[in-house]
């Protein structure tokens, strides 16, 4: 059985399918690979797999377990975290502090232990922050403010938060949007990394040469719908996906391009 | 049923004051995203314009002569007519002329330049508008207000529609003008140009400057708007509501946004018939409440009225919160960051002995002990502004009811150690199981924790502005129903509550001695040691998994949920927390009072409270002690009120705190204490470097025998304490000073002498004295000798020590602005001697 199943999963905003009947399965160890072209319903889909968008229709089970009704931070806790597209980091604390409040696991009554032996709740964790940070290169960086730091390190912080948890199972959203060739395959290579060490991933990116390149297994998505999956090689020859997504491959890549550099800009301006 | 009906319509004469207001309120955010706290200030300032012109023939300028002196002398009082009466039609224009210089001072003074910044800082600029206009008010207009005439006939209809009783005339009146007020509104925004623009504006920025409108100038007319419309309807509908005082205008605000909130702080019909609503129902409650609520009810009757806003409010906010317009702006500021809190120990053990040593110096200093007083006040007010920077500047949840939770946690307190005996200036016996104080002060901490969290379970759905909005109804609501209820309290109006006073194995560490003036030491170093504890609780949390959970939160509520924080728990814990602090802060404000009255606990407080905070600086510690001693009654005002004799700086507090909160929103929203910990840390580093001896004990405090350096440090704070204290017979003041030194250096060489090496030497001592005069000795020099010539302005003996001070200070500053501007800004994370130019003069803002 796989960690993650999805099963008939259907996201709808009104009459819109956002995602449409998605069976997914993530197994364990493996890296995953969702692509799809833009407004596909990739995003939607980890939002619905963690817990941000109510699913319409469909069951997702996650390690055995049905996560239907469980909140965002309850699936965190499961062992299953996710980045975001925009980052989302939480720009007041430094770099190690940003992973520590994501490896923490509170308790109810960890504030009074905070309050009066400060410090004692938190060694367990250091050492896990600290193995998250090496993997990402962020060690020298640590106590920085993450709005001090360029782009890309930011995206890797991201990451780094999602992995900081130990997780089980790490969503990653567009992870190289934003980066330039050598980059993203130097991410590519610590994603391979991580499998290695017991973790799985889900990634979906527009950089056709990342996620053909790293993941075990392709989804292809198109307006909210699977319409085909198989090994890199497989779904490279697809003519569903190659009329569908990679038959633009030119004007795709160029697209992203564009979108990658545009995210970019904004970002620093 | 007739009479049902009846009330229903007569309520309609306040609910169109809450109409109209909110009508306002809705014009206010559409044109500018804010939700203004001060519309029903600015309502009133221009009401009692209109007052002074037409019953006295005076006009105040919006602005008061701020120093006691009048050596400004500011044009703030205009005689329109001497006989004492101006006609009632230029009157009317001359308040709406005034009203529309408030709402173009409200744009381009207050809102403009916060346009970008975050929620929590417009919040505070609108509360500082209301401080402002309020203090202004009371210190222009004066303590006594005359009923005001009405405006519209008042006689009543005899027999009205029928129902057989008699019916106010005025009612129907401004009834009429509210509807028509919203029809004209409405119209407005539904069929002109500019109604079209605003709203395109309010759904998109962006997209409205790209259609070649200025959003900015769409803004500031509809402030103008929003201005005149408040002041029309306090001028003709305020009457109705009987006597009318600055801050009872203010609180209107209260169902004002109640009513705007109805409309969705959009639609001004539904806001309209909201307000109009909400008054009839107010009336009906108010005028039913004997008959309705009774038997185990009864306690309901007196803040019945005043809730129904609040669970309108909530209703609202928790249906549809999510569908309330939000304006986009380009980009949001952050709060500022929360500094990490360092060397606490040392803090800790620096400020106790500190007030320790003043509390005695001043215990019994004959027209000086108000200064005792004055630092019992300030670390009760610091201890409150530290559950104001847990929550607020942690968290980001702007509460407007801190003065609320103390209150909740003093009056429960009381009512615990009541023993069936009328006590105090309270003769009525309360019944009560007369517990003694530790056991009642810990019950009422934990009241105050309950009613925290009960106000913390909005806060999960609700956040920002909106929150601030049930924090205050709220706040009203707990002090009608709670503070102000004698069914409850067993106290008849206004009559305080009765506190026992604390004692610690027989020894009295209660506030008031048997002098009765509120001087005894023992309740300086008990509320220190207790501001201390409340501080590093607040400082461990700040450096450990809690504090980054709840910065995770106030970061970004989705990313912290994604990384597993549960966003609802950690804000209730948060509320929790911060009602605890509160509730200790006043539990100690009931010791130190020996009476608590509901007077000291009223929603107004908590306003001022929040101000202070973020004044001092909202995300840290030093904030709060720095809020603490500028507040109202407590170190500084104290001081400022004794050197510059007989001015009673407290009545200028209110319109200082009012604007220094907008300067600090718009310029520095970090606060005050930036500054000030800059100034702190280099002065401190001076000393270190000047003082033989010091630099030794520093560098040694690094090392392996940090512990023996720690003791040796604290034997020698204590023995110089002891020394102060006992030197009280030297009767000059300067050679005590000299005398004080000149031990401290000696007892400091005598430890650096101990444990090695004296450093720096006296020769580079010299050098840094040498160094630093010729740095800043030009500029302060020339400053002390102009404030030394202007000095006789000012007739008394302590401005010829005071003002040259005070040059040196004001050159010192200039010079500091001189060189940022020259050689660009410093940075603020290190001290600098920038940084510590600014001290005197933040240390005068208070």
């Amino acid at each position: 059985m796989a960690l993650l199943e999805s099963r008939g999963l259907t996201v709808s905003y009104g009459g819109l399918h956002a995602n449409d009947q998605v069976d997914i399965d993530i197994t364990e160890g493996k890296l995953v690979g969702l692509i799809g072209p833009n407004g596909a319903g990739k995003t939607t889909f980890i939002d619905a797999i963690t817990g941000f968008t109510p699913l319409s229709a469909g069951t997702v089970t996650f390690d055995g377990v049905d996560l239907e009704g469980k909140s965002p931070d309850e699936r965190a806790h499961l062992g299953l975290t996710r980045t975001f597209q925009s980052l989302e980091l939480f720009e007041d604390l430094t770099v190690r502090d940003n992973l520590m409040a994501a490896a923490e696991k509170a308790r109810w009554n960890s504030f009074i232990t905070d309050i009066l032996m400060p410090g004692r709740g938190e060694r367990a964790y250091q050492q896990q922050v600290d193995e998250a940070l090496d993997a990402l290169d962020l060690a020298e960086h640590a106590d920085r403010l993450p709005s001090d730091m360029s782009h890309g390190q930011r995206k890797l912080i991201g990451v780094a938060r999602a992995l900081a948890a130990r997780p089980k199972l790490v969503l990653l959203d567009e992870p190289a949007a934003g980066l330039d060739t050598q980059e993203s395959q130097k991410l590519g290579f610590k994603l391979r990394e991580f499998l290695s060490s017991g973790m799985s991933l889900f990634l979906i990116d527009h950089d056709m040469g990342l996620v053909l390149n790293v993941c075990d297994y392709i989804y292809v998505l198109d307006f909210g719908r699977i319409i085909a999956h198989g090994t890199p090689a497989e779904v490279r020859k697809d003519p569903t996906v190659i009329a569908a997504y990679l038959g633009e491959s030119a004007g795709e890549a160029q697209a992203s391009a564009g979108t990658a550099l545009n995210t970019a800009t904004e970002e620093q301006s | 049923m007739n009479s049902i009906i009846f009330n229903l319509l007569i309520g309609l004469g306040i609910g169109s004051l809450y109409a109209a207001l909110g009508a306002g309120l809705v014009v206010s955010y559409k044109g500018s995203g804010v939700v203004n706290f001060a519309h029903g200030a600015m309502a009133m300032y221009g009401m009692f314009t209109f007052d002074t012109a037409w019953n006295r023939g005076e006009l105040f300028l919006p602005w008061c002569d701020f120093l006691p002196t009048h050596t400004v002398n500011l044009p703030v009082r205009i005689t329109l007519d001497s006989d004492g009466s101006w006609p009632m039609i230029p009157s009317l224009i001359l308040a709406l002329g005034m009203s529309v210089l408030i709402g173009l001072a409200a744009h381009f003074l207050v809102f403009r330049p916060l346009r970008n910044a975050a929620p929590l800082g417009k919040v505070v600029a609108s509360v500082g508008f209301t401080l402002y206009l309020q203090g202004v008010a009371l210190i222009n207009f004066g303590n006594s207000f005359p009923q005001p005439k009405s405006i519209v006939p008042d006689e009543p209809l005899k027999n009205f529609l029928g129902l057989g009783k008699a019916f106010p005339q005025n009612t129907v009146w401004v009834v009429g003008f509210t509807v028509l007020l919203g029809a004209v509104l409405w119209g407005i925004y539904r069929f002109t140009r500019f109604g079209l623009a605003t709203r395109a504006a309010a759904g998109n920025e962006k997209g409205a400057i790209l259609l070649g409108y200025s959003p900015q100038r769409l803004a500031a007319l509809n402030w103008v708007l929003a201005s005149v419309t408040a002041t029309l309807a306090a001028i003709i509908v305020g009457p109705i509501q009987g006597t009318i005082t600055p801050i009872g205008l203010t609180a209107l605000i209260v169902p004002a946004l109640a009513a705007a909130l109805i409309g969705g702080l959009r639609s001004i019909p539904i806001a309209v018939a909201g307000g109009l609503a909400l008054g009839a129902v107010q009336t009906l409650l108010d005028l039913k409440k004997s008959s309705w609520f009774t038997g185990p009810l009864t306690w309901l009757q007196d803040g019945v009225r005043n809730v129904i806003p609040l669970i309108v409010i909530i209703v609202v906010l928790v249906l549809r919160g999510k569908s309330l317009p939000i304006r986009g702006t380009v980009e949001e500021k952050r709060l500022p960051l929360a500094p990490m809190p360092k060397r606490q120990i040392e803090h800790t053990l620096f400020w106790i002995t500190g007030l320790t040593v003043f509390a005695f110096i001043f215990e019994n200093a004959g027209p000086l002990t108000i200064f005792a007083g004055s630092i019992q006040t300030g670390l009760v007010f610091a201890i409150i502004m530290l559950s104001i920077v847990l929550l607020t500047g942690y968290v980001g949840q702007i509460s407007l009811a801190q003065m609320s939770f103390a209150g909740m946690a003093a009056f429960f307190m009381a009512r615990m150690m009541a023993d069936g005996i009328g006590r105090g200036s309270n003769l009525v016996p309360v019944t009560g199981p007369g517990l003694p104080w530790p056991i009642a002060a810990i019950l009422g901490v934990a009241a105050a924790v309950i009613v925290g969290l009960l106000l913390g379970l909005p806060a999960v759905r609700i956040r920002g502005v909106q929150l601030a909005v049930v924090t205050i109804a709220f706040a009203i609501s707990l002090q009608s129903l709670y503070l102000e209820n004698d069914e409850l309290t067993q106290l008849r109006a206004g009559v305080p509550a009765y506190v026992k006073e604390p004692n610690l194995f027989g020894l009295s560490i209660g506030a008031r001695s048997d002098r009765q003036l509120n001087e005894r030491p023992a309740f300086v170093i008990f509320g220190a040691v207790l501001l201390a504890l409340c501080a590093i609780a607040v400082a461990n949390i700040r450096r450990t998994g809690v504090g980054r959970r709840f910065l995770a939160v106030r970061a970004n509520e989705r990313a912290a949920s994604a990384a597993g924080i549960n966003v609802s728990r950690t804000k209730l814990l948060a509320f929790g927390l911060s009602a605890a602090i509160a509730g200790i802060g006043g539990v100690m404000l009931g010791f130190k009072q020996v009476e608590v009255s509901s007077a000291n606990f009223v929603y107004g407080l908590s306003l001022s409270l929040l101000a202070f905070a973020y004044l001092g600086g909202i995300t840290s510690i030093n904030g709060a002690l720095f809020g603490g001693a500028v507040f109202a009654g407590s170190v500084v005002p104290t001081f400022s009120n004794y050197f510059l004799k007989g001015t009673n700086m407290d009545r200028y507090l209110t319109v200082l705190g009012g604007f220094f909160m907008i300067v600090t929103a718009i310029v520095h929203p970090e606060g005050a204490a930036r500054f000030f910990q800059g100034g702190m840390g280099y002065a401190g580093n001076w000393l270190v470097s000047v003082i033989p001896g010091a630099r030794t004990l520093r560098d040694a405090r690094e090392g392996p025998r940090r512990k023996v350096v720690n003791a040796i440090l604290a034997v020698l704070l204590f023995g110089f304490a002891l020394w102060i204290y006992n030197a009280q017979f030297i009767d000059s003041n300067t050679v005590w000073v000299i005398v004080s030194l000149l031990i401290f250096w000696a007892l400091a060489v005598i430890a650096a002498v101990i444990l090695g090496g004296i450093a720096p030497t006296f020769g580079e001592a010299g050098r840094g004295w040498v160094g630093w005069f010729t740095k800043f000795g030009p500029a302060a020099l020339v400053g002390y000798v102009a404030g030394w010539i202007v000095w006789p302005i000012r007739v008394d003996d302590y401005s010829k020590l005071w003002m040259p001070l005070l040059g040196a200070g004001i050159a010192l500053f200039v010079r500091s602005l001189y060189r940022q501007i020259r050689y660009g800004r410093p940075d603020m994370h290190a001290p600098t001697p920038e940084a510590a130019n600014d001290v005197p003069v933040t240390a005068e803002v208070g």
